[in-house]
């Protein structure tokens, strides 16, 4: 019902906001005396199905708390986001059904194998044997992962870990997956695998949204980009509308200075 | 199905591990050892088996009165030479020398206590270095003051060959079994259930290996109850190994044999004291796993449990200290445990109270199972830092 308000976009946020209460702590770091900071403003946007939709954004700009609502991690103190059509306020439950997350936040046990966790989450997410079989079998070889299925991922490599992080977010074969940072911390070579298997991923129908600090990783990935600064979305569209002919690089400094004055 | 999950992923953490085993199911070795031991030193050290030679001078019918009390094992030898008896004892050749003053037993016999006149002597010559020596020489003084006493009797107390004391030999260790039973008891499965909560909540918090699974469609009751209910079963594990432990062993500790004191116990005692167990653990796992929900990490949770701890262990040892808890004791959770089985150790079961007590700490498990739920739930609590 919802998702027809937003002109058939998979995801559609509606006037997000979120704040948080600052510690004293946090009130020095951030040389402000508020005690609250505002994380999320208003923000809106809407990604289509088939399609990679990029955030991007400096630190602090508000991408992460983004997709945490997104996922249902967090709750927004006003606006809403409807995901395949169910919103992340009133039917979580079945948000997360439909959503992979990726995130440097969620980890892993390290004391399991990535065959008994991928079995695991595969039973949390109501996936039956014989399609979890099939699924492990297919995406523990996509990634190189059925050498090491018997591993403890304790004593798995960082990029090991990350590609069994990877392929356990998405063992429900989700129709949306929401990306934080995607190659935040990775080596070149798992880089590349990740941003591949999201390219195949879009390929196959599935709907990303990622966020990121990286312009070359929009260019390359993204359909649609919005920009976000401060928590609020100064610019929206594909890639050609809002760049208008200059790089991306060039058009988001330009929207920076526009706000933020000649701090750059 | 998510939930069977859930248990499953806790079990198997647990029983593929052989340090968490081992750091479980130890406690409860090492207690039987350890107290074992203590027993057998405390009890067994008068009985050791010594044998006397000891040297005599001068003449008593009290050698021969010795001789029949400890029996075969004291061996007399008449001393000729005082000085040379001595030095024997000296070097160890002797167990131990006892002089008699001259006409010692027609000295005695004569012997009118007075002021001026010095009562015939009795030396025993020993050394305390040694345990023979020192045995003999506390054996000896004992009877000769005891035959000492005799010669000017008067009257006696209890003097005849009859029992006075109606209390059953065994009746002693049971009754300090109820004090301090029930509080080993509850410390020892506090000590389980901390042992794998804190880093089964507070560190899967911490690690962010929590959050991977709130991501999930689980609902957050099952995720609560994935983790009290395997972590009761373990925590009873070790509980019952440290039970176990402390059972086999106090008895030992307190001089009495294993059989007498736990086989004074019926089926109905030991299945209300497992019941009372069985509701307690679920209980301190609960309240723990609330408590680690709520920190940011094992450390903090570790601080705040300690506090909860030394509270438990105050509330368990009230009833060694406060007679005649009333019935609204069954009110307050681990109290009401210990009270029963504080009650069934001294043979004064009341059946009515134990199970009142096994459903009220089910009733507060459960509130606290919805208040780990909604902790859960809170951003604030498990994304908060």
């Amino acid at each position: 019902m919802e998702d027809n308000l937003f002109d058939g976009g998979i995801i559609n946020a509606d006037g997000l906001k979120k704040s948080f209460t600052l510690t004293r702590k946090q009130q020095k770091t951030e040389k402000t005396a508020l005690k609250r900071k505002i994380a999320v403003n208003g923000l809106s946007f809407s990604a289509r199905k088939g399609e990679i939709y990029g955030l991007l954004g400096p630190n602090g700009a508000g991408k992460t708390t983004t997709l945490r609502m997104l996922s249902t991690l967090i709750k927004p103190d006003a606006g809403d986001a409807f995901i395949c059509g169910h919103s992340i306020v009133k039917q979580p439950q079945q948000v997360r059904d439909k959503i992979g997350f990726m995130t440097g936040e969620l980890k892993l046990e390290g004391f399991f194998t990535p065959d008994y966790l991928f079995d695991f989450f595969g039973g949390m997410h109501g996936i039956g044997k014989e399609t979890l079989k099939a699924r492990k079998s297919e995406l523990f070889s996509r990634f190189g992962i059925d050498r090491f299925a018997n591993v403890r991922v304790k004593d798995l490599s960082t990029g090991m870990k990350q590609k069994v992080s990877l392929v356990i977010a998405i063992v429900h074969d989700p129709e949306v997956v929401i990306f934080d940072e995607p190659t935040n911390g990775l080596d070149v070579i798992t880089a590349k695998v990740v941003t591949d298997f999201l390219i195949e991923l879009k390929a196959m129908g599935k709907s990303i949204i990622l966020s990121t600090h990286i312009f070359s990783l929009v260019e390359k990935l993204c359909d649609r980009v919005g920009i976000v600064i401060d928590g609020k979305m100064a610019a929206d569209g594909t890639l050609a509308e809002v760049c208008g002919g200059k790089t991306l690089e060039e058009t988001f400094f330009e929207i920076y200075r526009g706000i933020k004055g000649a701090e750059v | 199905m998510k939930l069977i999950a859930l248990m499953k992923k806790e079990f198997h953490r647990f029983f593929h591990d052989p340090r968490l085993i081992v750091t479980l199911l130890l406690p409860g070795v090492i207690i039987y050892l350890i107290y074992s031991v203590l027993g057998d030193v405390i009890w067994d050290d008068g009985k050791k088996d010594f044998t006397y030679d000891v040297a005599v001078y001068g003449e008593s019918q009290i050698t021969g009165k010795l001789e029949q009390a400890i029996g075969k094992d004291l061996v007399f030898s008449e001393a000729a030479d005082l000085e040379a008896a001595k030095e024997e004892v000296n070097a160890g050749k002797k167990t131990a020398l006892i002089v008699f003053s001259e006409n010692f037993d027609d000295e005695v016999a004569a012997y009118v206590p007075s002021a001026e006149k010095k009562a015939p002597q009795v030396e025993i010559y020993y050394r305390s270095g040694d345990e023979a020596s020192y045995s003999f020489y506390t054996i000896a003084t004992q009877y000769l003051n005891a035959y000492e006493s005799s010669l000017a009797n008067k009257f006696d107390v209890n003097g005849e060959a009859k029992i006075y004391d109606f209390t059953d030999p065994d009746e002693i260790p049971k009754a300090m079994m109820s004090g301090i039973l029930p509080f080993i008891v509850v410390v020892f499965i506090f000590s389980a259930c901390m042992s794998i909560t804190l880093e089964s909540v507070a560190g899967e918090k911490e690690r962010g290996t929590l959050a991977t699974i709130l991501v999930t469609s689980v609902k957050r009751s099952h995720v609560a109850l994935g983790k009290i209910v395997p972590l009761s079963c373990v925590a009873a594990l070790g509980a019952a190994s440290s039970f176990i432990g402390v059972s086999l062993s106090m008895p030992k500790l307190m001089g009495a044999s294993v059989g007498s004191v736990i086989g004074g116990f019926g089926f109905l005692s030991y299945l209300l004291i497992f019941l009372l167990i069985l509701s307690v653990v679920p209980l301190i796992t609960s309240l723990i796993s609330v408590v680690s929900a709520y920190s940011r990490s094992v450390k903090e949770a570790s601080a705040y449990t300690s506090v909860i701890m030394i509270l438990i262990m105050l509330i368990s040892l009230v009833t060694s200290f406060v007679p005649g808890i009333g019935a609204w004791a069954v009110a307050i959770p681990v109290l009401n445990s210990v009270v029963c089985m504080q009650n069934i150790l001294l043979f004064q079961t009341s059946v009515w109270q134990s199970l009142v007590s096994v459903g009220i700490n089910l009733v507060y498990t459960a509130l606290l199972v919805f208040v780990i739920t909604k902790m859960l739930s809170s951003e604030k609590i498990m994304y908060g830092s």
